[in-house]
Parts: structure tokens; sequence; C-alpha cells
């Protein structure tokens, strides 16, 4: 098969058991959690905007969850795509909340970045990838300059850098991630970590959360929530991680528990840093996209700060994850 | 130009759908470019097909707020209104359009939002409130808009009594009313008729009316229906004389 081709391709997308395991136990939480909210509806009786609430948030998984696997196990360059998508729609929610969406130019020139960046991902072009960063800065510092507005400069050049920064060349290590011939297990992973890391805070938090994280920046956070979350994400993703990453370098016991580390830290870094925004806004969700959950940036904040921490830790140890493919399979060279 | 403004956009928590249909929509960035693409394509099919004119272009405005009126005879007259606005106005040059027409199913709505960047009025529920958000917003965040205060087109051809909507736009506020004629439109496309016929259109634009000093209740609303037109009517004296 070409290497064009190979970005497309399914090939042994069940090939990894890991892949199988999480594809199937996702599967089977969203086919068993209808039982279960029926269960603790009848117990319980909570109340009907909670009953709502309840329903409303799993039929949301019941979309997102094939929406990030499927382009995963479509292939290397549908996880591109996907990741794209995400990274343009995690702005526009962004720049919409900002107010930064006003500035046509420097939005456009954001948006050009991140299609920049994915591209440098798809087309397995890791220098030009690392490239982008600086020369996106530029051009973001620069773009504006001639329509000579000096005044709300700093504000709104910060905020697109922010931007691109974030949505764009954070998130597109993940499109970069997907070269690795590993990469069906190790995304998977990531995103079940990163959104477990989330359900374990919340499930330690409410009824052992005695002390606030955060209370300014999100009032509804503990630090046993936050503790609980961290010990368990971690031994989740030691143990998975050790059937992903089985005899590489990365299969020893203190790299893993660094990965579960950096994917929990990350991760609720990740969300307080959106909360911290949408506190100085003075907004609760960054759009009303997905029912139940608000805003895409709502449910994906977690990832943006995990994204390029595991990319390089996982590029560190093993440089086979960039370097192991075939290079610039679209531009050649 | 406005320095930086550090706020969200004006129709935030709004889902997707809903925002199609609020007055208080924004243009984001695929807006802005599907905006810029249909105009200048309404402009070249204009041009080509129907073979479009302008008198009086000195008078179109070049800035922001302004309201923009004319008889309405066809779905053609938004297109011919609109076509001229400059570009740099262009998210801000809001068509005001029948919601049961344009805003009842979700396609038209998008059509109506990423084209035409219309924004709807729901005839059944015309009332000083109803229309008090797009006063609000016609005059706070300086922005134009193109309506026909007949209400619906004519099904004959010949102008119809102007309704006091109008006038709880404008009435008391600064915002300057360019009255337009045009003509030719009801020959192409009539109500009720699918295709446009290759007429020539011709849209004549009169010199800008204040309502500063007009009350904004019944007596005020019913001077700047009556005022906008007879301004209306006389920009199309020419017309109806050349066809008598």
């Amino acid at each position: 098969m070409s290497a064009l081709g190979r970005l497309f391709s399914w090939g042994n997308a069940f090939e990894h058991p890991v892949t199988v395991g999480i594809v199937a136990a996702v599967s089977g939480v969203l086919v068993l959690a209808p039982l279960l909210i029926l269960v603790v509806n009848k117990l319980a009786r909570p109340e009907a905007k909670l009953k709502r609430e309840l329903w409303l948030r799993y039929l949301s998984w019941v979309v997102l969850a094939p929406a990030i696997a499927l382009p995963i196990l479509a292939g290397p360059g549908w996880t591109v795509v996907a990741v794209t998508a995400l990274g343009l729609l995690c702005y526009a929610e962004f720049a919409r909340a900002t107010g930064l969406f006003r500035e046509k130019l420097l939005s456009a020139i954001v948006v050009l970045g991140i299609l920049a960046v994915n591209f440098a991902a798809l087309d397995n072009w890791y220098a030009f990838f690392v490239a982008l960063f600086p020369l996106c800065v530029g051009a973001i510092a620069v773009g504006t300059i001639f329509l000579d507005r000096p005044k709300g400069y700093i504000q709104r050049v910060a905020l697109a850098l922010l931007g691109f920064t974030l949505f764009g060349a954070a998130l597109a290590h993940l499109s970069m991630f997907a070269h690795d011939a590993n990469y069906r297990p190790i995304l998977l992973l990531l995103f079940f970590a990163v959104e477990l890391n989330d359900i374990f805070a919340f499930c330690v938090g409410k009824p052992l959360g005695r002390h606030k994280l955060a209370p300014n920046t999100s009032p509804g956070k503990t630090v046993e929530g936050s503790i609980g979350a961290l010990i368990l994400t971690t031994t989740l993703t030691a143990v998975l991680g050790h059937f992903v990453f089985k005899s590489t370098a990365f299969d020893t016991w203190p790299l893993l528990v660094l990965l579960g580390v950096t994917i929990s830290v990350l991760g609720q870094l990740g969300d307080l840093t959106l909360s911290s925004i949408k506190r100085d806004l003075g907004i609760k969700d960054m759009a009303s996209t997905i029912p139940g959950h608000g805003g895409v940036l709502d449910r994906f904040n977690s990832m943006l700060l995990v994204a390029p921490a595991v990319f390089h830790l996982a590029n560190y140890v093993l440089p086979a994850v960039a370097h192991g493919q075939p290079q610039r399979v679209i531009t050649g060279g | 130009m406005k320095e930086f403004e550090y706020e969200p956009s004006a129709d935030m928590g709004l889902t997707p759908r809903e925002r199609l249909k609020s007055v208080h929509r924004e243009a984001g960035l695929v807006a802005t470019f599907m905006h810029r693409l249909w105009w200048a394509f309404v402009r070249v099919y204009l041009r080509v097909w129907h073979r479009a004119r302008v008198e009086g272009r000195e008078n179109l405005p070049t800035q922001l707020p302004f309201v923009l009126i004319a008889n309405h005879t066809s779905h053609l007259d938004t297109m011919l209104l609109a076509a001229y606005m400059p570009g740099r106005l262009r998210d801000k040059v809001f068509p005001i359009a029948a919601g049961d027409t344009f805003f009842a199913k979700t396609w038209t709505s998008i059509f109506a939002a990423l084209c035409l960047n219309a924004l709807p009025v729901w005839r059944k529920k015309v009332g000083s409130h109803a229309l008090s958000a797009l006063r609000e917003r016609l005059v706070d965040e300086c922005c134009g808009y193109i309506l026909f205060p007949e209400g619906t087109r004519t099904r004959d051809g010949k102008l119809t009594k102007f309704k006091p909507g109008l006038g709880m736009l404008l009435a008391g506020t600064d915002v300057p009313v360019i009255p337009c004629h045009l003509d030719g439109a009801f020959e192409a496309l009539p109500a009720g008729k699918r295709f446009p016929r290759p007429r020539r259109l011709v849209l004549r634009v009169g010199k800008p009316i204040q309502f500063a000093d007009i009350a904004n209740e019944r007596t005020g609303w019913n001077h700047v229906a009556e005022t906008t037109q007879s301004a209306v009517s006389e920009l199309g004296v020419p017309f109806t004389s050349a066809a008598t």
C-alpha cells in the first residue's frame, strides 16, 4: 500500500488488544448506561431537571464516543481531519466567547495556522510542524499591523496567540501521534484516560471532598477529588500503558507512572485553564453545542495540555513516534 | 474604527439552531466569507441577467447606522438593495426578512443567515415589543437594516400602505432612513413565480430622511410611515410617467 493510501486505510484497526479493550469497554458502558440511569431514577428519584441532564449527557456521549473513536480507527488521515475539525471548533468557541471573532483578519490567520500545523502533521513533516509554531506566532504578531489600529493591539494579538497555541499548536500533537505504527491504542488510551480523569475527580470529590482546590476559578473542584483522580488515572494509565508500549523502552513502571501523572495533572490543569478563561469572561459554558455538556471546548479542554506533553514524552523515549513512518507523505522531498 | 472589544458575542449561550434565528446573531469567520461570496455572486447575476442599474448611487449609505427601505414587489428586491453595500459594512447590514418564510425551516434559516445575513421579524407577533430588540441593536450597535415597510410583496405591482413598524424602529433616533424605489422586479419575478425573467432592474436611491424629533408613540410611527411612503412613491414617479 502507498504511504498516502495508508493514511486513509482501516488496515488492521483492531490489531492491538488495547484498542479492542477500550472500544469494547466504552461500547459496553454505552449499552448498559440506560439501564443504570433507569435504576438510579427508580431508587434515588432525582429531580426532573437532574433526570433530564443525565439523559442529555448520555445521549451526547452516544454521539461523542463514536465521533472520537471512528476517525482513529479509520486511519491516520481521518484522525488528522478529526483533530483539525476539533481544533477549529474549539477556536471558534474561544473566539466567540472572548470577542476575538470580530477581528476577522486575525481570526483568519489563526485558522490558517491551525490548518497549517495539522497539514504538516498529516504530511508527517516534523521539521515543518516544529517550525510552524514560531512562524505562526510571527504572522499573528505582524498580520494586522497595516490595519493601523494600535489601540487594543496587545489584547487581540495576545488572545489570538493563546488561541493558536492551545487549539492549533498544542492540539495538533494528537495529529502528529497518528503516524506512529501504534497510534490507535495510544490515542484511544489518551482520550479514555483524560475523560475518566474528569469522572474520577467528580466521583471521588463528591463523597470525600472537603477542601476546595481553587474556589474562585472552579468552585466544584476539591483537593480530595483531584488527588483521587491522580491516583486512579495514574493506575489505569500505567496498567493500560504497559500493554500499549509492551516490549519498548517505554515499558518500565517509572515511565508508565510518569505518563499517568502527566495525563492526570495536565488534564486537570487544562480544565482549570478553561475555567479561568470562563470566570474572567463571566460565562458558565463556552457554547451550547453539545446538549448537557456546553461547548466542544468544555468537553475537550483537558486534552489541550495533555496532547503536547505526552507526545514529547513519548517522542523522547521512543524517537520512532515521529520518525518511524515515511516522511513528507504529501509534499515529497 | 473601534478598539478591541473584550466581550462575548451577543448570541452567546444559544444553540447553533437558535443562533440562526436570533436577532442578536453576530457573524463569525465562516459567515463573513459566505456573505462576501454570496453578494459577489448576486452582483454578477444582477448585472448579467437583469442589466441592473442604480440611479442616485451617491445617496447610498457609506457608514452605519442606516435603514434602507423600498417598495416590495419581488424576492429580487432584497438582492438589488443589498448588493451595492460596501464590503466593509457587509456583516453589519441585515435584510429584515419574514420569519415565517425564511426562518421556519432549518435549511432556509441557514441560507438566510449565512448567505443573506438576514434577521427575522415574525409578522404575527409584530408589536412595539417584538421590534424593540431590533431597534436596540440598530441604535446601540450601529448597523444597517434593509426592509420593506409594506410588510409583504405587492400582488398587483402597486405600492400598498406602509405599516407603522418602521416608525417603531426609527422615531426619536438619529438613524437616517434612505428611501429607494425599485422598478422591473415585479415584471421579472412577481410573487408566485419561481424563476426570474431577464427584465432590466432599476434601483433609484433617494435622499436620507431623519426622524430624531418625532415622538416614539403611535402618532409618531404613523408620521414616519406616511412620510417615507410618500418619499418612496415620489421616487417611483418617473417610472410611472414613463409607463403611461
